[in-house]
Parts: C-alpha cells; sequence; structure tokens
C-alpha cells in the first residue's frame, strides 16, 4: 500500500477511536484539552535529572487509556515519526555530560544518561496525553470548545473544511499513486519529469472543486457567516474532571512522591 | 415556476454555449434534461441558480427574475443536489451539513434541528446523523446530500445526474426517494420511471422537448444528437427480449 | 523538522505560542479586512491538498531515495502569505493531532518553523521581489517562479532548522553544543530544501501553464510597479514577528541559559547522588542564597524550572514582562494600522483598481 493509503487508514483509525462510548468520550472537548496542555507543560517543566518525580506522571495517560478502552498499541505507532528527532538531540547527553550522579551498586550512572532517558520520557508522556485527547474527542467537538474561548470562527471553519477534504484528496493521490506505480513498475518515487504534472494535476481539479464547494455553499445561503450547531455546554461532571487532573498534575510536580517514599524505605 | 425566456450564453463571443433557449416548468412537474457532453446541460442549471449571468434573456423563478439583488430568495427556492456528494457535504458530520442551511437562513437552533430530524425520519436516514461525511458509503452520502437539501424546504429540486456511480440497491432507494418528493423536480440526466417530461439539448439549443415516451423512441433525432435509445429498448445484443 | 513536546521547555514553547497566535490573529484580521470569507473553501481544499501531497514520494534523480513536499512556499505561491500561513498551519495542527507528528505544546514553535518563514518570509522576501521584477515572455515568469521557489525552500528551510536548534538549546534540553547541533541540521536541511524547491518550482511552473491566475504575482509585466503598500506590509509582519520573538527571547536570555543551569548542578553532584529528586528543593536551601520570599515564589511559580533558586532575578517576573511587552507590541502594531485607516484604504483602492 502507499503512504496516501496508510495515511487514510490512520485517519479512519482515529475517527474511530473518537466514536467509542466511554467516561472519557464524554467529557466536555474544551475541558480535555485544557487538561492535556497542562499536563504537557508539568511535564515538559520537569528538570533534566527528575526521572523519579517524573515517573509518577504516567499515571494520568495509564489511567486513561484504561478508562477509555483506546489502545496503547496504537499510541505507540505513532511514536516512530516524533521519537528520531528527540533521539538525536538526546544522544548526545552521554556523551557531554558524564559527570556520574548515581551509584547503582558498582555502576556509575552519568547525568546525560540520566538526562537522555527523562528526555525520551517527556516525549513519550506527551505524546500519549495528547494522542488521548484526540482519540477520545471528535474533532467537531474540539472545534467547538475552541469557539467557546473565542477562536475566530475563520480558524475553526478553516480547520474543519480543510479536515473534510484531507480525506477526499488523500484519497486521490492513493488511487493515482496506484495508477502511477501500476505504468511505472520498480520505480521508488514519482520521476522527475512528472514531479509538476501529477500534483499540478490533481491541484487544477482540486480548484474546480473548490470552485464547487464555494458554489454549494452559496446556494444554502451562505453568505460570509458561518453558523453552528452546537450542543454541548460545560457540565458539573467536566469542572469536576478539570479541577481533580490539574490538582493531581500539580501536586505530583511538587512533591516528588517517589522520591518520598524512596527515602522512607533507605 | 421555472421559466427561461430567450436565454443565450457565452464564456467567450466566439463560442455560444447557449443560443436562446426558452422553456417552462411547471410546479409539481418532473423533467429530465438530457444531452450530449457540452450540450449546455449544466450551463442552464448554473444560469437558473444565478451562478452564471445568461448574456442575453431572463429568468423567472416563481415569477422573480434572477438577478443579482433576488439571489437569496430565489437560491432558498431551488434545491440543488450536485453531482458529487464530496462537495455538497463539506461539514464533518451529516447533522452538521444539514443545520447549514437553516441556519443561515436565520431558524433558530431547536428549529432547524427538528427540521433536520424530520427529515432524517422521512427518508428513513437516522442512523446517518451523527456519522462523519467522510466515513460513509457513497450511497450513503448520496441519500444525506438530498437529506441536506431537503432540510433547507426547497419548493423545487434540481439534481445533477443523482444515481451515477450507485449499485443497483442504492439506485433504486434514490429513485425511489425522488419519486416521492412533491417538489417541482429537474433531473441532468435521465430517470426513466421518474421523469414524465423530456428536454433534449443539443449543441445550445432544444432539439426535443415532451412526454418522455415520446422523446425517447424517437430513435433518429436521438442518434442525430449524439444520444441514443434507452438500454431497454435497444433489447440484449440488439434484440428485443421480452 | 517537527519539534516534540519534550524538546521545548515551557517558557520557549509559550513564546513561541504567543508569536504564531500574534500571526495568526494578524492574518485573519488581514484576510477578514479583504472580505476574504469566500476563500475558505479555496483555502481548505488547498491545504488538504498539500497535506495530500505530501504522501507523494518523488525520486530524486541520480540517487536510490526520494523526497517529499512541505508545502510552505507552495501555500504562499497559491494564496498569498497571509491565507497560506493560516492553511499551512492547520495543516500541522491535523498533523500534530491525528499523526503525533510534532508535540501539542511545540505546535506553535512548529508553526513558526514551518509555517511562518515558508509563508512570509518566503513571500514578501523571496517570492514578490523575484516575481515583481521586469520579464516581458512567459519563459522569464517561468524562470522567475523556478528560482524563485528554490531559493525560497532553500533559504526558508534553513531558517526553520536554525530556530530549531536555537529554540532546543534555548530551552537547555540538549547538552549537545549550539555549533554542534547546527552542523548537524543545516546541511540535511539544505538537501531537504533543494528537493522541495525542486518540487515546487515544478508543480508551479506546470499550473502557470494551464492556469497563469492561480500563481500569485505571475502576471507578465513591464515595470516593476511596487505599492506602497507593499512595503508596508512587509514592514507590518516583520516588525510585529520581530517584536514578539524578541519580547519574549528577552527574559530566556535573562533567565538560566543551559550552561549555568548545569554548572549549578556540576556543583551540587554530592547532594544530588543522595536523594535526586529532590535535589532541586535541597540544593536551593543549602546553598543559603534563597530568602523565603523566593521560596514562596519558587513553588507558586507557574514554570519553576526557570525559578531556579539562587538565580537574584525574579524569572516568572521577567517571563510575564516579557510577555505583556510582545503582546503590546503586536497590539500596538495592530491598532496603528486601524487607527492609520490603514485597511479600508486599501479596500477602497482595491475597490477603484
Amino acid at each position: 500500500m502507499n503512504k496516501a493509503g496508510k495515511a487514510l487508514i490512520e485517519l479512519r483509525q482515529m475517527d474511530e477511536l473518537a466514536d467509542m462510548e466511554s467516561p472519557v468520550h464524554s467529557i466536555h472537548a474544551l475541558i480535555k484539552l485544557i487538561v492535556t496542555i497542562t499536563y504537557i507543560v508539568l511535564v515538559v517543566s520537569f528538570h533534566k535529572y527528575d526521572f523519579t518525580g517524573l515517573l509518577i506522571m504516567v499515571i494520568y495517560p495509564l489511567f486513561l487509556f484504561n478508562l477509555s478502552g483506546v489502545p496503547i498499541k496504537t499510541c505507540f505507532y505513532k511514536l516512530r515519526l516524533i521519537i528520531p528527532l528527540v533521539c538525536m538531540v538526546g544522544v548526545f547527553n552521554p556523551i557531554f555530560d558524564r559527570e556520574v550522579l548515581v551509584h547503582v551498586g558498582n555502576v556509575g550512572i552519568s547525568g546525560g544518561v540520566i538526562s537522555m532517558i527523562t528526555l525520551m520520557m517527556k516525549g513519550v508522556f506527551s505524546l500519549m496525553a495528547s494522542f488521548l485527547l484526540i482519540s477520545t474527542t471528535k474533532i467537531d467537538a474540539l472545534c467547538a470548545g475552541l469557539r467557546m474561548v473565542k477562536c475566530p470562527s475563520m480558524l475553526v471553519t478553516l480547520t474543519l473544511l480543510t479536515y473534510r477534504y484531507i480525506s477526499v484528496l488523500t484519497e486521490e493521490v492513493a488511487i493515482m499513486s496506484d495508477a502511477y506505480h501500476l505504468r511505472a513498475p520498480g520505480q521508488k518515487g514519482v520521476h522527475y519529469k512528472a514531479w509538476g504534472s501529477f500534483l499540478g494535476q490533481l491541484l487544477l481539479r482540486s480548484m474546480d472543486r473548490a470552485d464547487e464547494l464555494y458554489n454549494s455553499m452559496q446556494l444554502r445561503g451562505f453568505a460570509g457567516e458561518f453558523y453552528y450547531a452546537d450542543r454541548k455546554r460545560i457540565g458539573v461532571k467536566d469542572i469536576i474532571y478539570l479541577i481533580v487532573w490539574v490538582g493531581i498534575f500539580f501536586f505530583f510536580r511538587y512533591v516528588n512522591v517517589i522520591g518520598l517514599i524512596g527515602n522512607m524505605i533507605f | 415556476m421555472i421559466e427561461f425566456k430567450n436565454i443565450s450564453f457565452s464564456y467567450d463571443k466566439d463560442t455560444p454555449v447557449l443560443k436562446g433557449i426558452s422553456f417552462t416548468i411547471n410546479d409539481g412537474e418532473s423533467v429530465g434534461l438530457i444531452g450530449a457532453n457540452g450540450a449546455g446541460k449544466s450551463t442552464i442549471m448554473k444560469i437558473m441558480l444565478g451562478l452564471l449571468a445568461p448574456s442575453e434573456g431572463e429568468v423567472l423563478v416563481d415569477g422573480v427574475l434572477v438577478e443579482k439583488t433576488s439571489l437569496s430568495d430565489v437560491r432558498r427556492k431551488l434545491g440543488f443536489v450536485l453531482q458529487d456528494s464530496d462537495n455538497q457535504l463539506f461539514m464533518p458530520t451529516v447533522f452538521e451539513d444539514m443545520m447549514f442551511a437553516p441556519l443561515n437562513y436565520k431558524m433558530t437552533k431547536e428549529e432547524a434541528e427538528n427540521k433536520v430530524d424530520e427529515v432524517l425520519e422521512s427518508l428513513d436516514l437516522m442512523y446517518l446523523k451523527n456519522r462523519y461525511n467522510h466515513r460513509i458509503s457513497g450511497g450513503e452520502k448520496r441519500m444525506a446530500a438530498i437529506a441536506t437539501i431537503l432540510a433547507m424546504e426547497p419548493e423545487a429540486i434540481l439534481m445533477d445526474e443523482p444515481t451515477t456511480a450507485l449499485d443497483p440497491v442504492n439506485r433504486r432507494i434514490v429513485i425511489n426517494t425522488i419519486n416521492k418528493l412533491p417538489q417541482l423536480k429537474l433531473i441532468l440526466d435521465m430517470i426513466l420511471d421518474t421523469c414524465e417530461r423530456v428536454i433534449l439539448l443539443s449543441k445550445g439549443g432544444i432539439v426535443a422537448d415532451g412526454r418522455t415516451e415520446d422523446v425517447l423512441t424517437d430513435k433518429e433525432t436521438l442518434e442525430a444528437n449524439r444520444m441514443e435509445l434507452p438500454l431497454c429498448l435497444q433489447g440484449y445484443k440488439g434484440k428485443v427480449c421480452f | 523538522m517537527h519539534m516534540a513536546d519534550a524538546l521545548l521547555s515551557p517558557p520557549v514553547a509559550i513564546v513561541m505560542d504567543c508569536a504564531t497566535a500574534s500571526m495568526l490573529a494578524l492574518s485573519v484580521v488581514k484576510l477578514r479586512k479583504d472580505d476574504s470569507e469566500q476563500r475558505l473553501p479555496t483555502m481548505a481544499v488547498t491545504a488538504a491538498l498539500v497535506f495530500a501531497g505530501q504522501m507523494i514520494n518523488y525520486s530524486i534523480p541520480g540517487t536510490g531515495s526520494s523526497g517529499h513536499l512541505c508545502g510552505g512556499m507552495l501555500l504562499s505561491a497559491l494564496l498569498g502569505p497571509y491565507a497560506g500561513f493560516l492553511s499551512m498551519s492547520v495543516i500541522l495542527a491535523i498533523q500534530c493531532l491525528f499523526f503525533a507528528d510534532g508535540g501539542l505544546m511545540a505546535l506553535g514553535a512548529n508553526i513558526w518553523n514551518m509555517a511562518f518563514y515558508g509563508c512570509f518570509v518566503g513571500y514578501f522576501l523571496i517570492w514578490r521581489p523575484i516575481m515583481r521584477r521586469q520579464s516581458n515572455s512567459k519563459g522569464g515568469v517561468r524562470g522567475k517562479i523556478i528560482l524563485a521557489s528554490i531559493l525560497g525552500c532553500v533559504i526558508t528551510l534553513q531558517m526553520g532548522a536554525f530556530s530549531v536548534c536555537v529554540e532546543t538549546t534555548a530551552s537547555g534540553i540538549s547538552d549537545l553544543p549550539f555549533g554542534g547541533f547546527l552542523a548537524l541540521m543545516q546541511p540535511i536541511h539544505l538537501a531537504i530544501g533543494l528537493i522541495e524547491g525542486g518540487i515546487t518550482a515544478a508543480v508551479l511552473t506546470f499550473v502557470y501553464q494551464a492556469r497563469p491566475e492561480l500563481v500569485k504575482d505571475a502576471q507578465i509585466m513591464d515595470g516593476g510597479s511596487k505599492s506602497k503598500h507593499a512595503l508596508r506590509n512587509t514592514l507590518i509582519v516583520l516588525g510585529v514577528a520581530a517584536g514578539v520573538v524578541a519580547g519574549g527571547f528577552s527574559l530566556l536570555a535573562s533567565s538560566k541559559p543551559d550552561g549555568l543551569e548545569w554548572s549549578l548542578f556540576g556543583n551540587a553532584e554530592d547532594g544530588y547522588s543522595e536523594n535526586m529528586g529532590l535535589d532541586e528543593e535541597k540544593y536551593g536551601v543549602d546553598s543559603g542564597m534563597k530568602d523565603n520570599a523566593e521560596a514562596v515564589q519558587d513553588k507558586t511559580s507557574f514554570l519553576p524550572d526557570y525559578g531556579f533558586k539562587g538565580n537574584e532575578e525574579n524569572p516568572a517576573g521577567t517571563m510575564v514582562s516579557g510577555l505583556v511587552g510582545a503582546a503590546i507590541v503586536a497590539a500596538a502594531v495592530v491598532g496603528l494600522c486601524f487607527l492609520g485607516g490603514f485597511f479600508r484604504k486599501r479596500k477602497a483602492h482595491a475597490k477603484t483598481e
């Protein structure tokens, strides 16, 4: 299968996840967005050697994966895109930072190794959080939430329209790629002589599509202003969800629970 | 209700697309508009909807002249179902798409939602309500596109090839739905058991306009204008087989 | 070039988010003034097209590998800088959410690195100046398109890669020295930029031949008819951008650069090995350089890593003042535009044309 086909499957998978029902899915999108961003900001703000403090933050994604029924496997598949740059940056830490910070038995662990691990954990945790957000929230609900905080309607509408047409056009690219490769066996990609016309043809057709789309909007009374059929309001349950999670995050950020427990034992 | 008076149209002066076309379609009529590629079918639709302005002549919809100032009134009365449902359904979900027109026409959210439910009930499409437009099948898309137009309560429905690229079952569902609609119907394409009247277009002019059984059995006129007899009249491999 | 959340510290990420948000706001205001709501379908479909276009593998002549498109320059050449910037931002947001390509908190930085340079710098400083040069044949215009596309992609990608290095280093994430990081990033992105430029040029010349009106500034013209607004637009965009980023980074410069942080901890090694994790607090107390007020401030400060013990200044305060400063600069520029009737005049100007 070609890249476009894979992207379509990935998109469908996300849609299906967001379409499931669970307590997490039923929380208001805006609340989930705020909780997610708070989580990410706090996770990333941990000190680069504070490996033990950071570890406890795994509670949020783990709990949510369980509660929502979203498979954790899908999430790890997505790590492949983001991890290379993180690794590239992190992998130098053990080389440049060799001062030994911790001894486990006779083996000394340098600051670089710890900061590399911390960095990767931050990467994985924050990815899990944003993955959980979108796999439990439909994009239209998220956009409705953004409108509630006065995000310009032009931006929100553009996002919705773009999302809608991404699957249409990606499908066309998938078909075109198949058609191309059926007639060009053994070629890895589009030959440079067809660089312009391959996407160019699709671009011209897409411009016609945009015209027709605009017509179809006009014919249904569109006069420059988008009206939305937002239905959901923030309820008590949502507020409780927000307060509890944000409270937990800040508690774990400032109280090193794992460290305290460790100190009690030793 | 729809009246074309001597309409001509051209994109540039040398190549006229429509040459002095006149016809009238009355309330409740069901008309098929046929013709070879490039005969001017879509142009007629676009002029009717005010998307293109005719170079000559005038169009009346429900007695109102189609011009810039009357566009929103005219368009409110005409529901246009596009050939490519993907272009019709541009909102993320079927529900939001159906709400689009009613909200634009200043219905309150409650009224609009009631209207949407009513249309979905009548078409047996309640199960589509909260589905994503990019996740439903081709047949469902076509039905959703019709539903989205019906939600704006048009007095006339224009359809651009509503049954192309559908399998026989979906085709039948769409045709049955169309047959049940009480409004005036103008269909680009020919659906034998829907259209009582057919207008045959060729090279920008009307060559035949009459009852379906008359126009579609006139082999000579059809073939002279790059059309052919309906397949059921041609029989199997040229032989009539009943 | 998509950055994960882990590569940025919260202050850097938030500065970039604010910078990006102000550019988004500027673009929305600009487009609204031009009554561009009707262009939304075109913007959306073009954005979707660029997204889909990124899925195409282009084989690179002479090598066995393949490259792909990113799209900032392509979008600004088709839609103009403001609409292009919005569209590219939406693409990046969707990639971030649905494909986990880039972090949520880092979205601002990612939009900045990939969309801002490609759309604003690419358009105002590369595309338009080149396209406005005199040429009176179709071939000449084609040559300009190719030159502008390749130069635009290479330069804007270099700027993007440079920004990644600056942002990561300012975040104190990596122990890799800035120079080493640059040496890694810039050459890779030079190659990527050349390929991207080639693809962009190929697509745009194809479109230019089929439908020249779709390509911005591609009319054949005899003289460089530069309106005064053009210059002003450029200055406004760059002014706002510079203001916001400078405002943001000035505070970061005054807070903890990586090296200092590191050396502080180098000293604290003994304490650290005993009970790491709690050490950050403890170190501050041990050093005796912190008074109680600061302790409270640190505990309540939102971004505690930067409320570093022993620092004379109050970084949280700098942070806020930096952001406020940046916001004021942005607001002032936008406000001045309104006061000057600049937008109205422009609209009137467009109508009389």
